[in-house]
């Protein structure tokens, strides 16, 4: 690794401005945790590549990235206990025939901490597994993202919020966020929900879609009961049973954790896929 | 060794020797922002008392703090030196980072403006992460001192630990009488006799008059100017020697020239390493300005004409697919195109308005019926033919319309007094679409041809406009004329047909005349034999 980047600081010297006049400047930028209680942290990404995951080392955060500098700058601010990180544009910005950049984030691990993410057409791995999540509010555009909580959330959520443009858009264990309720927005696109993961509570979650497909993967034993007000929406019930307005898990009243989901849907389909 | 421990004594090395109280840390990094790119590189510390530490390369100028301190080209070993720092901040967290930075000095092998810039670096990452609290008794040896800043001294020996190893080796196997000097520069001038062990730590050593002994430079330059003598040796550790023009009787050592040649080893390793990549992406770079874009390169002064000939030639290719594909209409579906092709004609207002909407309802009919096919659940084999099938059809209809409203065109052409269009001939269908593909894109080869002389960009452009304007309307024409007459199938209009004109006029059937004509005149014939 440590090779790498000296090819790479190195070799940023010799290579000006190779791909279109862009000019590519590499930042590693980072803090120390102080005694941090609750923070606020808010994340804002336009275009490109985008990593977060947690990280020990005594680190409130590790942010590296790769942008243009004529065009974009980096934010890192700190205070009180509001923490602000990404890139901002310098003017407006054509990003057509461009390269986008990197941003791989991240953010002390066991902090409680509310996060708010937002990032529009980006290429998104985000792992939010070992970070004590209080609330969290997701917004993406024209992304493809996959979102994995790999770890149980050592915090009690109050609620999560997805809100989805035109994107491919992929969550795994979500019974991790510890969450009483999730509401998941989506526009127009693929949508794939694990509802796999550890519950530690019932939970409710909300799905709006528009135009789309959705398929919610439920693991055997967690209780879901699900209340359907669609429009041209076709829904593959396999492993429910319909009980006047609602569907429900064979087993939904013996279920150690009942997930209610209210799902809400224009055109495009819906599956229930369980996974052992 | 005796003298060792005097020299060490006097400096304050007394962690060795003498009762002392000292702790020595490091300040604490609560933020790092470590940055590079072709233009330079820049590191930013904060510590916890909020003090801020900035060096930054910035196009061949070094600043500390904002304070300008040297300059730098780029590639050079001062800015290779740098970036080989800010890869290791990029990796190194707090302590860590600390240590390396504080333990960082300047390479031996810097010419000597670019160690004036490393000498400040070093100098303010010193000063910036030194955290030292100490205390410390100097016994009064036989042996002289003359120390710059004894808090120097302490930094010296309480951190650079390694400093002290190239001192044990710098000292061994000298005499007793030392004069030290610590963190200063010192001068020998000219007539004037130095006599015994002269040790320079820190600082630079210039000697113009003669030294009856050894030399010994730690962290510093030596400079023996011309008429400079010593009789002994002259050893240095991590110094250089900045000039040699005097008399050195036991030579110049070097103490860590093993060391040096391990460090080039790694340098050139890593340039070599570097190397490779900067040819990968001149490779890279090489094939970008061989392309044809706005940015500067080699080929700028041909790229006009590269992109005039190469846009010319475009158009002509895609004439001649055009063409080809038209002509094959011609020949298995003659009649469809006869059909489109008169409707365009006598009604061009009403297929353009019909083609308008069509295309407007393109994607909301191709959306709707797939949702819809897919919701009946019986209609998803369907579906699946639906969704790739209708672009396509779309495609070929918008082509067929093209061509026949390109037909039209040729024939226009043909029937025109412009001197080019006498090689359309009216009667061959091929050569009046080829005529009228050609007409169609008259103002793209145009803009093409004039793109190439300087100066005409906005007529060029123009003409593009012109070009994008004839083939949408053109496009529409023809795609109405498609829907209106489905495909050709059910012709609105009859085409012109010459000979049927005739008749109907002369109130005459020409395939009965001929042929009463020819069996009389056969018969005629039959006869006379």
């Amino acid at each position: 690794m440590r090779k790498f980047l000296m090819i790479v600081v190195v070799a940023a010297a010799f290579t000006p401005a190779l791909a279109e006049g862009q000019n590519w400047r590499t930042v590693t930028m980072s803090r120390q945790l102080q005694n941090n209680d609750e923070m606020r942290v808010e994340v804002e990404y336009g275009a490109g590549q985008l990593k977060i995951r947690s990280v020990d080392e005594g680190l409130m955060y590790r942010m590296n990235l790769r942008y243009d500098e004529d065009r974009f700058e980096p934010v890192a601010d700190f205070s009180g206990d509001h923490l602000t990180l990404g890139i901002e544009s310098l003017g407006r910005n054509r990003l057509k025939g461009r390269q986008s950049g990197e941003m791989d984030l991240e953010l002390a691990r066991g902090v409680p901490m509310r996060l708010d993410l937002q990032f529009g057409a980006v290429q998104a791995e985000i792992d939010l597994g070992g970070l004590a999540l209080t609330d969290l509010e997701l917004k993406t555009g024209a992304s493809e993202s996959t979102i994995d909580i790999s770890e149980p959330n050592s915090e009690e959520m109050r609620s999560a919020t997805f809100a989805v443009g035109a994107a491919e858009f992929r969550i795994q264990n979500l019974g991790n966020l510890n969450a009483e309720r999730i509401e998941v927005e989506a526009g127009v696109g693929s949508l794939t929900l694990g509802l796999d993961g550890r519950w530690q509570r019932d939970a409710r979650l909300s799905i709006d879609m528009g135009v789309g497909s959705l398929v919610l993967r439920v693991p055997e034993g967690l209780g879901i009961r699900l209340q359907k007000d669609s429009f041209l929406t076709s829904l593959d019930s396999q492993g429910l049973i319909k009980r006047g307005d609602v569907y429900e898990s064979l087993d939904f009243e013996d279920a150690d954790y009942k997930v209610m989901i209210d799902l809400d849907a224009a055109f495009g389909s819906v599956a229930v896929v369980w996974i052992r | 060794m005796s003298q060792l421990r005097r020299v060490v004594s006097i400096l304050g090395f007394a962690a060795l020797l003498l009762p002392i109280g000292a702790q020595a840390q490091l300040r604490e990094i609560i933020t790092k922002n470590v940055s590079a790119s072709s233009s330079g590189g820049t590191l930013v510390l904060e510590f916890a008392d909020q003090e801020r530490l900035e060096i930054q390369f910035d196009r061949g100028s070094v600043y500390v703090d904002g304070d300008l301190v040297g300059s730098y080209m780029v590639g050079d070993d001062l800015d290779v030196a740098w970036r080989a720092i800010l890869s290791d901040a990029m990796m190194l967290e707090n302590g860590a980072l600390a240590e390396m930075l504080a333990d960082w000095t300047v390479p031996a092998a810097l010419a000597a403006e670019l160690a004036d810039a490393a000498q400040e670096i070093d100098r303010a990452l010193e000063a910036a992460l030194d955290d030292i609290e100490i205390e410390f008794s100097v016994d009064d040896g036989s042996v002289s001192l003359s120390i710059g800043d004894e808090s120097t001294v302490a930094r010296l020996v309480l951190r650079s630990l390694s400093r002290l190893g190239f001192l044990q080796d710098a000292l061994a196997g000298l005499g007793d009488d030392f004069r030290v000097h610590v963190d200063e520069d010192v001068v020998i001038a000219e007539g004037s006799v130095f006599e015994g062990t002269l040790v320079v730590v820190e600082g630079s050593l210039r000697i113009e008059g003669r030294v009856e002994g050894d030399v010994v430079v730690v962290g510093g330059s030596l400079d023996i100017r011309e008429g400079g003598v010593i009789t002994g040796e002259a050893r240095i550790a991590d110094s250089r020697v900045v000039r040699n023009s005097g008399e050195v009787g036991g030579g110049v050592v070097d103490l860590l020239e093993n060391d040096r040649d391990f460090e080039r080893e790694v340098r050139d390793r890593v340039r070599d390493e570097v190397r490779d990549e900067v040819r990968r992406d001149l490779r890279n770079e090489i094939w970008n300005v061989t392309r044809i874009d706005d940015s500067f390169s080699i080929m700028s002064p041909f790229r006009r004409v590269i992109r005039g000939v190469g846009g010319v030639l475009e158009k002509l290719l895609a004439i001649f697919v055009l063409g080809l594909i038209g002509a094959g209409f011609l020949v298995f579906a003659g009649d469809n195109v006869d059909a489109i092709s008169e409707t365009a004609r006598r009604a061009p207002g009403r297929a353009a308005a019909v083609g308008f909407a069509g295309t407007f309802l393109l994607i909301p009919v191709w959306i709707l019926g797939a949702v819809a096919l897919v919701v009946s659940i019986i209609g998803i084999p369907v579906a699946i033919a639906w969704i790739p099938l209708f672009p396509l059809a779309a495609i070929l209809a918008s082509v067929l319309g093209y061509v026949a409203v390109a037909r039209n065109t040729g024939e226009w052409l043909a029937d025109s007094s412009f001197p080019w269009t006498g090689w359309i001939r009216k009667s061959n269908p091929v050569f009046t679409l080829f005529g009228g593909l050609l007409g169609l894109s008259l103002a793209f080869i145009a803009a093409n041809v004039i793109s190439i002389a300087p100066f005409l960009g906005v007529l060029s452009g123009l003409l593009v406009v012109v070009g994008v304007i004839v083939t949408f309307v053109a496009m529409q024409i023809g795609f109405g004329a498609v829907l209106l007459t489905r495909a050709g199938r059910k012709p609105e209009y009859r085409r012109y047909d010459p000979d049927a004109a005739w008749e109907a006029a002369m109130n005459v059937d020409v395939d009965e005349d001929i042929d009463t004509s020819e069996s009389a005149s056969n018969g005629g014939v039959e006869d006379d034999a």
